[in-house]
């Protein structure tokens, strides 16, 4: 039996229209045997026009529609709504897509309409066979997860747990905090970074709803939105939190010294350590890579030391199984290595630094209390060149992309710098000054005149060690001038990279990330904190190089849009999935391996889908050598069908 | 470079009683650090006891004292005055 079709095609202005000659297909059409009913309209998206279709589905007793516009990604769902409200099932609607596929980029109009005319016969063949389907509902676990504990990572994390909802907040490092916590203030108010970010890592510590995993990493994840499950892999301290007193008595008997990673390797530390005083957990860790301690005859010089015996060498890495509705990823970032900076000393001079190590050189906890010195000689360094776009802008060498905070912490630098060395001299070579924000044009100007930094405009090509001094060269293209600057001390302005493992984990999650490694977000306009898997929301540094208010503001955006799925008992699922012929089917399992989702599994021989974690891509129908898998209203019948309609006439 | 701080690595000394020895080598497996290394010449039981290689990396851990079966090993720690670990140099 044939259905009554209603076909509407969408001018959409002179989009489609000024290529395709709209009367022609909606007339073409309407001669097809399946269609009750045809026109077309200036913009079928439009009130009038969804008016327009609901009204002639009950008019014309239609029992399906074809509209032929632009990309089902845009407006597929308008229509369905439109269907529906005309009283039909949402899955008798399909979109024929002419704007796309047809008039954008065609210029003959006469040809354009013969390809629209088959594209939307096509569509009529499909709808023909389509079923009416009802959406599938599913519970939501109502709790969360955030993976990195740093100002992103923190704020989604305070925000989710202040509505109520559990959150768990994992983070690989010792203690939360990530990179903010080691800045020594931040740009454009110089306010201090420990002061404003410690209040938050104590929240976290003391909110109830929060259940923070730190040193821990996730393993594995399996399930789907609204029902993750993630083991998390919580490696072993060997220190137990709850006993230890703080005394800091193992410290001083450790005989080992490594570099800190917490001040980037310009202080020493033990084996046994806590990263910072602010650390949450306020905790000790110790480091199996340094420690003799772990051998099978230890040096247990610590624990003979440690009264109320908190430190236990025999600990074991620790699998933690959790269940989540929804997951905020926010990684962050690392510095682009200096080492890889073969113009600027590949790293082996000590008095180049980079923008992070400067920061806690500035820092008043830092390894010099606040005092700007060499780290070579511990002298007060009299000219200090910041070097900005080192390894940024630079598509050849290093990164392509600008970092975007670059031009602000380096002015920040240079004006911390100044206000510590009153009489030092500090010049920035600059490419360009990029200060977009609120107050940061203004900050970059108070750099220059009310401290005095030098900004020299051009790249610097080459820098070197003479006469225990750093030997800069570079250019300055405004004054049209070769420099040479000796310095005491340089600063590079490394560019930000996506945190090491970054892009393991994003395979882990099956998150995609972008040419730089960044995390990439489902629509760099409309969805920025939304990944591609449902479910997984992006925030922070993770996604692109941002400052802290960004970041801030894309984790609060990222809590938003998980608490979206958290408030809800249930969650719908497109009900197009895949369906198995089970008398077809004989168990050979090739569908299984090729399904990207783990949506199928073997039973008794024959395939199961599991109808949530489809996506309807139709691998799996490709693959099958007995037709034995389809996917709901798009079987190899319907595909049959549309072809013919295609190339018939 | 000269880490900044008063975090100072242990200082010490190692001393080897060549002719306690009886040429295990258990020190010398067991340093974390590979400072030690078995020697060519013979003790007056006719062992080869180990020689200091690189007393640079030591850091005085005193594992190659608790190993030994004969005693022919012991480090001595140099006492420095250790004030103001990290940690509490911030606090």
């Amino acid at each position: 039996m044939k259905k009554r079709t209603g076909v509407f095609v969408c001018h959409c202005g002179i989009n489609i229209a000024g290529t395709v000659d709209v009367k022609k297909v909606a007339d073409k059409l309407g001669k097809h045997k399946a269609v009750a009913h045809s026109e077309d309209y200036v913009y079928m998206c439009s009130d009038p026009g969804q008016n327009l279709i609901t009204n002639a589905i009950k008019e014309h007793k239609l029992d399906s529609i074809v509209v032929s516009c632009c990309s089902p990604t845009l407006h597929e769902k308008t229509f369905q709504n439109a269907a529906k409200a005309g009283g039909i099932n949402e899955f008798q609607s399909e979109i024929a897509n002419i704007r796309e596929q047809c008039s954008w980029v065609h210029k003959d109009k006469e040809k354009a309409t013969i390809k629209a005319e088959k594209i939307t016969r096509s569509a009529v063949e499909r709808v023909n066979k389509n079923e009416s389907l009802e959406p599938i509902s599913f519970p939501v676990t109502r709790r969360a997860m955030v993976i990195g504990a740093g100002i992103a990572g923190i704020q989604a994390a305070l925000d989710m747990a202040n509505t109520g909802y559990e959150v768990v907040l994992v983070e690989k490092n010792p203690s939360i905090g990530g990179h903010m916590i080691q800045l020594s203030e931040t740009f454009p108010t110089l306010d201090c970074s420990q002061c404003i970010l410690s209040p938050k890592m104590v929240e976290v510590s003391k909110h109830e709803n929060i259940k923070l995993l730190t040193y821990s990493e996730v393993q594995e994840i399996s399930g789907y939105v609204g029902n993750f499950n993630v083991k998390i892999k919580k490696n072993p301290t060997f220190v137990d939190p709850d006993k230890c007193t703080l005394c800091d008595e193992c410290t001083k008997v450790c005989p080992v010294l490594t570099s800190d990673e917490f001040d980037l390797g310009l202080t020493g530390r033990r084996a046994i350590y806590m990263p910072f005083p602010q650390a949450i957990p306020a905790t000790y860790t110790l480091d199996d890579k340094h420690c003799p301690g772990l051998l099978p005859i230890a040096c247990g010089k610590c624990a003979d030391v440690c009264d109320p015996g908190a430190i236990d060498y025999d600990m074991k890495p620790e699998i933690i199984e959790e269940e989540v509705g929804a997951i905020v990823i926010a990684t962050g970032f690392d510095l682009y290595e200096k080492e890889e900076m073969g113009e600027y000393g590949s790293g082996k001079y000590p008095d180049v630094l980079d923008g992070l190590q400067f920061e806690r050189l500035c820092s008043a906890s830092g390894p010099t209390q606040g005092e700007v010195l060499r780290p070579s000689d511990h002298k007060v360094p009299k000219e200090v060149v910041f070097i900005q776009c080192s390894g940024s802008r630079d598509p050849e060498q290093h990164c392509a992309y600008c970092s975007k905070i670059c031009c602000m912490y380096t002015a920040k630098h240079a004006m911390l710098y100044k206000h510590h060395v009153p009489d030092g001299q500090a010049y920035i070579f600059y490419i360009d000054i990029r200060s977009g924000g609120k107050g940061y044009e203004e900050f970059v100007q108070r750099a220059v005149e009310e401290d005095g930094v030098v900004y020299l405009r051009g790249k610097v090509s080459k820098i070197f060690e003479y006469n225990g001094k750093i030997r800069v060269w570079g250019v300055d293209t405004l004054a049209g001038k070769d420099i040479e600057i000796d310095a005491d001390m340089v600063v590079l302005a490394q560019a930000m990279r996506p945190s090491k493992d970054a892009d393991k984990l994003a395979k882990l999650l099956k998150i995609s990330i972008d040419k730089d490694g960044f995390l990439q977000e489902a629509h760099p306009k409309l969805r920025p904190v939304e990944s591609v898997t449902a479910g997984m929301f992006l925030a922070g540094a993770a996604q692109a190089p941002k400052d802290i208010p960004e970041a801030v503001a894309q984790a609060s955006g990222a809590a938003a849009k998980a608490l979206a799925i958290l408030s809800q008992e249930n969650l719908f699922h497109s009900p197009q999935v895949a369906k198995s012929i089970p008398n077809l089917c004989t168990g050979c399992g090739m569908c299984v391996d090729v399904c990207p989702y783990d949506a199928l599994s073997l039973k008794n021989g024959k395939v199961e889908v599991n109808e949530v974690l489809c996506e309807g891509c139709g691998t799996c129908s490709a693959t099958c050598l007995r037709a034995a898998i389809e996917v709901k209203n798009i079987t190899p019948y319907q595909i049959y069908e549309m072809i013919n309609a295609s190339l018939g006439g | 470079m000269v880490y900044f701080g008063n975090l100072k690595a242990k200082k010490g000394e190692i001393h080897i009683n060549k002719d306690r020895c009886k040429g295990c080598a258990f020190c010398v497996e067991y340093c974390p650090h590979d400072v030690l290394e078995m020697s060519e010449e013979f003790n007056v039981k006719g062992y080869h006891p180990p020689y200091i290689k690189d007393e640079d990396k030591c850091m005085y851990c005193q594992l190659c004292e608790t190993i030994c079966p004969e005693f022919a090993i012991f480090v001595t720690l140099k006492d420095e005055e250790e004030e103001g670990e990290k940690s509490q140099s911030r606090s």
